[in-house]
């Protein structure tokens, strides 16, 4: 199976995801997403928006050259991390079994995706600006970030450290998606772990805007709990790498909060009174 | 950890009660104060080992946490670093900041003549695979040097005796030889067997039938740099030797007149050879390849500069061992150069003959000294840190586009000279029915196996682990190759280093670690163990056989479990002392 059948079952698979959410999206979000809330929220957050998509096609293409100037100037902390956290992971994966395996390589890879991208749907349907907003910048700053670790630690995985003792569960069951993460990522970028602290990130915006969609705070919880796990169960990241990815989605969510309410307003009483006279208006939103 | 020099803590605590107090001034307090410093409290030994990931190598990570693992057992603090193999490479070769290294060995160490570069003290201070341990005895000095100048029984002997040195005195520890485990495509007649595909040659063997060999495997540097003379990027030199021809290249064990219709050995005091170049031999880009090429090649591997005498060489790392057997070159006229040799024996120093041959009218501008946005950076010649792509060879196969880190493709050149009548080639050379060569990168080697299992790669390029065996069984249409590598994996010490620098030891360590075990244990059997270099050559002495164990470093305890006590009492004699099971010694 090559790059692209991986590629295009991802896509296949996060799309049917996100079409089975958005027909629960009533239940999701409650109230709030009404007609014109897209269009507005495009407009208002479009420069956010480009600053995230700027970042991601820079982290794309500087990847090698971050890797070049990681060896160069990063210190290599994998005997650090080990040092702290000993056999942590090894003792996590002691417990494996086929389904738990299958579970958490679906939500690493799946799930994950999901994860980042329905709450862009989600929040950019609703009529409350600020979420939406929060998120992006809160991305933003854990891809701004990330990058700038991984250039300034080089750290290799459990996987890659302790063979024998941690097994490298994705890739020795599935091993053509290693074809596609090493497309996304190198084997050296571990510290922190970007999967925990996007994953965490979304959950802790759901957490804040739980009033805009509460329906979405439990899966955002439960999945953002998998994703770190998995991170580890997987023998791809390191204890140490989830422990700063968690403190990375802290710090950004805290950050992407403010700059949201500062912008668009301290509570969103107002547009919340909007929406709901117009709650009518979400089923109308999705026929079209 | 060791990198870092400490304050011995006894100048340090002198220093502060100097700072303490106004009695500290009195004189017969300075006069103490002053005999203290000369003593230097003992420290605790601490090493730190270096080498490949997972993803680069299936076993390298395993063998050196085992030997971790057996160390930290008799007291010794050790850490296992992984890191890029071309960092690797760099940290160990070029700047030797290590204490230990897990690597394997190029295949070019099986033969005799090659220890020299790798253990003379000469090349202690050189780059590259130059005796990266800083190995200085004077006794190994002289049996390589003696086994330069002699043939036959007086060779036998030299050798043997420059391996019972290195056995003793253990600048390397082998660790195990692996076999090398391939996947590959199930074709009836592809001819997988007969090749060895660590020998560029023997790719020409293959039988394909559309043509195309698809190589899959993990390391992605030959994707981004073609450079033979390069230290950081080369493996085997599989590609680079079909890019580039030699004079003369071994084929079926026998030094063959390549790129040279004949040669002709001559005896003066040392050794001469009459070169004469097939005729018609031209560059990749179409230039002739001429005599002054050959002339201006063996200058540039003794010299990359091609400065005079006066101002510093900077010779290429990898070809030094085999430059270093000659003398001068010279053009007789466009097709025959004379080499003459230095006192060497004949059969010694046809080797020499194997280096490749550039072209100068693309080479001669890299003899700066290398620049970073036309800075020049240290001394080292553009010459060996060119990526050199494209590359402009005269081998067989020519280049024809490369992605970085992702794929490269080869491609046969029409009309080569190997495919002419009347050679003299064998005639698998002639008739190689092999047109293109890919080469794709893959993250790990379970992911080149499964390249291949899948259908989209022929075989695999780099060692893949034991662990891939079953799957590789299970898979329809692959097939296993297992063959016995020229390739061992050895823990380099870097006798420069405190501790490292004694001998025994060195010799010590090296009883700590169980051979046999490894093979059995990591490689899951596809291994043997072995004692030096060049076992299973006729050069090894049988009183070095691996029979029951090592003969000359014995295992300190049994079927891979140390044991501890004799390990102590083995470091005590060595002068070593243990203060609450950390081994102690001497000042750092």
């Amino acid at each position: 199976m090559s790059l692209l059948t991986v590629l295009s079952n991802v896509v296949a698979v996060v799309l049917l995801l996100h079409l089975v959410s958005l027909g629960t999206l009533r239940w999701l979000s409650g109230a709030g997403i009404c007609r014109g809330s897209l269009r507005e929220n495009v407009r208002t957050v479009g420069p956010t928006a480009a600053v995230l998509g700027a970042l991601l096609l820079a982290n794309g293409t500087v990847r090698d050259v971050g890797v070049q100037l990681s060896w160069l100037i990063g210190i290599n902390v994998t005997g650090a991390i080990h040092a702290i956290e000993g056999g942590f992971v090894a003792g996590l994966q002691s417990y494996a079994t086929p389904p738990l395996t299958a579970y958490f390589s679906f939500v690493y890879v799946f799930g994950y995706v999901f994860l980042l991208t329905f709450p862009i749907v989600l929040y950019v349907l609703h009529d409350d600006t600020r979420p939406l907003s929060a998120t992006l910048v809160a991305y933003a700053l854990n891809y701004g970030i990330g990058l700038v670790c991984y250039v300034l630690f080089v750290a290799y995985g459990p996987r890659n450290f302790m063979p024998g003792a941690v097994e490298s569960l994705l890739f020795a069951n599935w091993p053509e998606v290693q074809a596609l993460t090493s497309q996304v990522n190198e084997n050296t970028n571990v510290f922190p772990s970007l999967h925990t602290s996007l994953s965490a990130t979304v959950a802790l915006l759901a957490a804040r805007y739980r009033s805009t969609a509460p329906g979405w705070l439990p899966i955002a919880a439960i999945g953002a709990v998998s994703v770190a796990i998995a991170t580890m169960y997987l023998g791809i990241h390191w204890l140490t790498d989830v422990l700063a990815g968690f403190l990375l989605a802290a710090f950004s969510v805290g950050v992407g909060a403010r700059f949201a309410e500062r912008r668009h307003g301290e509570d969103g009483t107002e547009s919340l009174d909007r929406s709901r006279g117009t709650a009518g208006g979400v089923v109308e939103q999705f026929r079209r | 950890m060791s990198d870092q020099p400490r304050l011995p803590t006894g100048r340090r605590s002198v220093l502060a009660a100097l700072g303490s107090g106004v009695a500290a001034l009195g004189s017969g307090c300075l006069r103490r104060a002053r005999n203290l410093t000369g003593w230097r409290s003992a420290q605790p030994v601490e090493l730190r080992i270096k080498t490949l990931p997972a993803d680069a190598d299936p076993y390298a990570l395993r063998l050196a946490r085992r030997v971790a693992a057996w160390f930290r057992e008799a007291g010794i603090g050790v850490d296992v670093l992984p890191m890029a193999e071309q960092e690797l490479v760099r940290q160990c070769l070029l700047r030797s900041e290590f204490d230990l290294f897990v690597m394997r060995l190029p295949a070019k160490f099986r033969d005799p003549d090659a220890l020299t570069t790798l253990l003379h003290s000469r090349f202690a201070d050189a780059p590259g695979w130059q005796n990266p341990f800083s190995y200085t005895d004077l006794d190994a000095d002289g049996t390589i040097e003696r086994q330069r100048r002699t043939s036959g029984e007086q060779r036998r002997e030299a050798l043997a005796d420059l391996q019972r040195t290195i056995a003793r005195s253990q600048p390397f520890t082998m660790l195990t030889v692996p076999d090398d485990v391939r996947a590959a495509r199930t074709a009836d007649d592809t001819n997988w067997r007969a090749a060895d595909l660590t020998d560029p040659m023997d790719y020409l063997q293959l039988d394909r039938g559309d043509g195309q060999l698809r190589v899959v495997g993990t390391d992605r540097r030959a994707t981004t740099n073609l450079n033979p003379l390069s230290v950081e990027f080369r493996r085997s030199g599989v590609l680079t030797g079909l890019l580039y021809d030699p004079l003369a290249r071994p084929l079926d064990g026998e030094y063959t007149p390549w790129l040279a219709s004949s040669i002709e050995f001559g005896t003066d005091e040392a050794p001469t050879a009459q070169v004469t170049l097939r005729e018609d031999v031209r560059w990749h880009d179409g230039e002739s390849l001429t005599a002054d090429d050959v002339v201006f090649t063996y200058d540039l591997l003794a010299d990359t500069t091609l400065g005079d005498d006066e101002s510093a060489a900077v010779p290429s790392p990898e070809f030094r061992g085999r430059r270093t057997l000659v003398d001068e070159v010279s053009v007789v006229d466009d097709r025959r150069v004379t080499l003459s040799f230095v006192d060497a024996d004949e059969d010694v120093a046809r080797r020499a003959l194997t280096a490749p041959i550039l072209p100068e009218h693309v080479w001669r501008d890299r003899t700066d000294p290398a620049a970073i946005g036309g800075i020049p950076v240290g001394t080292v010649t553009e010459a060996l840190v060119t990526n050199n792509i494209p590359p402009v060879g005269s081998g067989p196969f020519e280049f024809v586009r490369n992605t970085p880190r992702e794929r490269l493709l080869l491609e046969r050149v029409d009309d080569h000279f190997s495919t002419r009548e009347g050679t003299a080639l064998p005639g698998w050379i002639a008739d190689s029915a092999l047109d293109a060569l890919s080469v794709r990168v893959v993250g790990s080697d379970v992911a080149a196996v499964e390249a291949v299992t899948d259908g989209e790669s022929d075989v695999t390029g780099t060692a893949v682990g034991a662990s891939t065996v079953p799957r590789i069984g299970r898979a329809e249409g692959t097939e296993l190759l297992v063959r016995r590598s020229e390739r061992p994996y050895v823990l380099g010490y870097n006798t420069g280093r405190p501790h490292l620098s004694n001998p025994r030891f060195r010799h010590t360590l090296a009883r700590l670690i169980d051979g046999a075990h490894l093979g059995e244990d990591v490689l899951d059997g596809y291994a043997r163990p072995a004692v030096g270099p060049l076992q299973g050559t006729e050069w090894y002495p049988d009183d070095l056989a691996w029979d029951d164990g090592n003969p000359v470093v014995p295992f300190l305890g049994q079927h891979g479990e140390l044991n501890a006590e004799a390990a102590r009492a083995s470091f005590r004699e060595a002068g070593y002392q243990y203060d609450d099971d950390t081994l102690v010694g001497g000042a750092t």
